[in-house]
């Protein structure tokens, strides 16, 4: 498992509170029964912790899987240590 | 019991800086909602609201007295001063204004004021904030500020609802008007939220549309954040009458209801009984209605929920009701939404025209009703809702009778 997959299986166990063993990367959040509510504080906590912005509803990104959330985060991850925020 | 009746408004939106320019815009189906202005674009995720635009305080106020007033408060006034006008009421006349309430909604209050003050703080780590901080961002400053200056000595006070904030202050003035409690009542809601604090919080959520509001169609993609105040005049049907007022409509009664569930999952048997209570509380009949000023804030959530409430008050006669969002057009004020859907409501009323929901493109399945696609109908409205359901799950639902 990559350290990425690692934290988001963490950060989604604790926000929703559901046992990190049922946690699989093919399962989308609404499989998993995590709410509106916390989908939104998984995706600010991954956010915060990463230090990258998630893509709202875009398209070419697939943030409903958590097989797409670790491949998104990868990516953004990837993306800012090519071009690191100024200052 | 008074029957209770409304003879002013006032209005400052992002349609138009009067009432009358704010409805003939909802009829026109023009919306107000556009690339925001005030604040940096860049550095927002989507970067649109329906914006009060090109309002000049010191076009109202003096430099003495705006240095009290968060823009909230101006909004609120300036409305205020319209509504007043408009009844054509003399506050001094058998001391009317003795006991005169005023009670205004805001969801947020100073939200301005607030933000100046965090930023001097946090930002420029100046620890000296302006003397006068807390009296412009109280919630209540807006209710205050109305009664201060029309000289108003009756029950005053803000309520705080989210989004029914607007909606909930016009019950609460209701109440003290039919009951006797107050003679008369300065009443609506004011909200100046558009700060990058309140944004990014919102936007947080993911619950804000990247394109533009489309409640009910099966495109929408959240809510639009807007700004606003409207106020309104009530007092009892026979002092207008005695006085000769111009009657608007009739503010037939009020229904209130908490979800008691989710803190921001709409529940459909909440909104369902804020409605029913408010058509009994008005002594209408169902069939009586013949338009719905939905909440409708465009949120994949809301809209179908709104939808099968308002089917579950109706019934059969939901078919035959015309339900628009003018949201789609004037953003959502979130604590001035209901007063500025009161503006809306009174028009369909007094004209015989129901405003569309703009931006309208597929139905959704799941919203199955007749939600006046994108152009104003001409149609006899008696009786009409007006919704308005909070996050915490608290609704507010206005029920109006044509004069």
């Amino acid at each position: 498992m990559s350290s990425v997959q690692d934290t988001i299986f963490d950060i989604i166990a604790k926000e929703s509170g559901i046992d990190r063993a049922k946690i699989t990367p093919d399962a989308t959040l609404k499989d998993l029964d995590i709410q509106s509510l916390d989908a939104v504080q998984i995706l600010f906590e991954i956010e915060d912790h990463f230090k990258i912005t998630m893509p709202d509803r875009d398209p070419n990104f697939d943030t409903e899987s958590v097989k797409g959330l670790v491949e998104t985060v990868e990516k953004l991850a990837a993306e800012r240590q090519a071009n690191p925020p100024a200052g | 019991m008074h029957r209770v009746v409304i003879t002013g408004m006032g209005a400052v939106t992002p349609l138009g800086h009067s009432a009358p320019a704010t409805w003939a815009a909802l009829r026109e189906g023009r919306s107000g909602i556009g690339p925001i202005t005030a604040l940096p674009r860049e550095s927002l995720r989507f970067g649109i609201a329906a914006e009060v635009q090109g309002f000049d305080p010191l076009a109202h106020f003096d430099e003495k007295k705006l240095i009290l007033l968060d823009r909230v408060s101006q909004l609120a006034l300036v409305a205020a001063r319209e509504a007043i006008r408009q009844a054509g009421i003399d506050f001094a006349r058998d001391e009317l204004g003795e006991n005169t309430a005023v009670v205004i909604g805001t969801g947020i209050g100073g939200e301005n004021t607030n933000d100046e003050a965090s930023r001097r703080m946090y930002a420029e780590n100046n620890p000296r904030l302006h003397p006068l901080t807390i009296v412009r961002l109280m919630a209540n400053a807006p209710a205050c500020q109305i009664s201060i200056e029309h000289g108003l000595r009756g029950p005053s006070f803000a309520t705080v609802s989210a989004c029914a904030s607007a909606n909930h202050a016009i019950a609460q003035a209701f109440a003290l008007v039919r009951s006797g409690v107050a003679d008369a009542a300065v009443t609506g809601g004011t909200e100046a939220c558009l700060t990058m604090g309140a944004v990014r919080a919102w936007e947080a959520m993911r619950v804000l549309a990247d394109d533009t509001c489309r409640p009910f169609s099966k495109q929408r993609r959240g809510l639009v954040l807007g700004e606003g105040a409207a106020v309104f005049v009530l007092e009892t049907l026979e002092r207008a009458q005695a006085r000769g007022a111009t009657i608007l409509a009739e503010l037939a009664g009020v229904g209130m209801s908490a979800d008691a569930g989710d803190i921001v999952f709409p529940s459909e048997k909440g909104a369902a009984m804020a409605m029913q209570r408010a058509l009994r509380d008005g002594g209408l009949a169902p069939e009586a209605v013949d338009y719905v000023n939905a909440h409708g804030t465009g949120t994949p959530a809301n809209d179908p929920t709104e939808t099968r409430a308002i089917r579950r008050t109706f019934g059969a006669h939901a078919d035959a009701l015309a339900v628009s969002s003018t949201k789609s057009m004037h953003g959502h004020a979130l604590g001035a939404a209901g007063a500025i859907e009161l503006v809306a409501t009174i028009g369909a009323l007094r004209d015989g025209v129901v405003p569309p929901t703009a931006n309208f493109i597929d139905p959704d399945p799941e919203c199955d009703l007749d939600y006046v696609p994108n152009t104003a109908r001409e149609k006899g409205v008696r009786a009409a809702l007006s919704n308005s359901f909070a996050f915490g799950g608290l609704n507010a639902v206005l029920a109006l009778r044509r004069a």
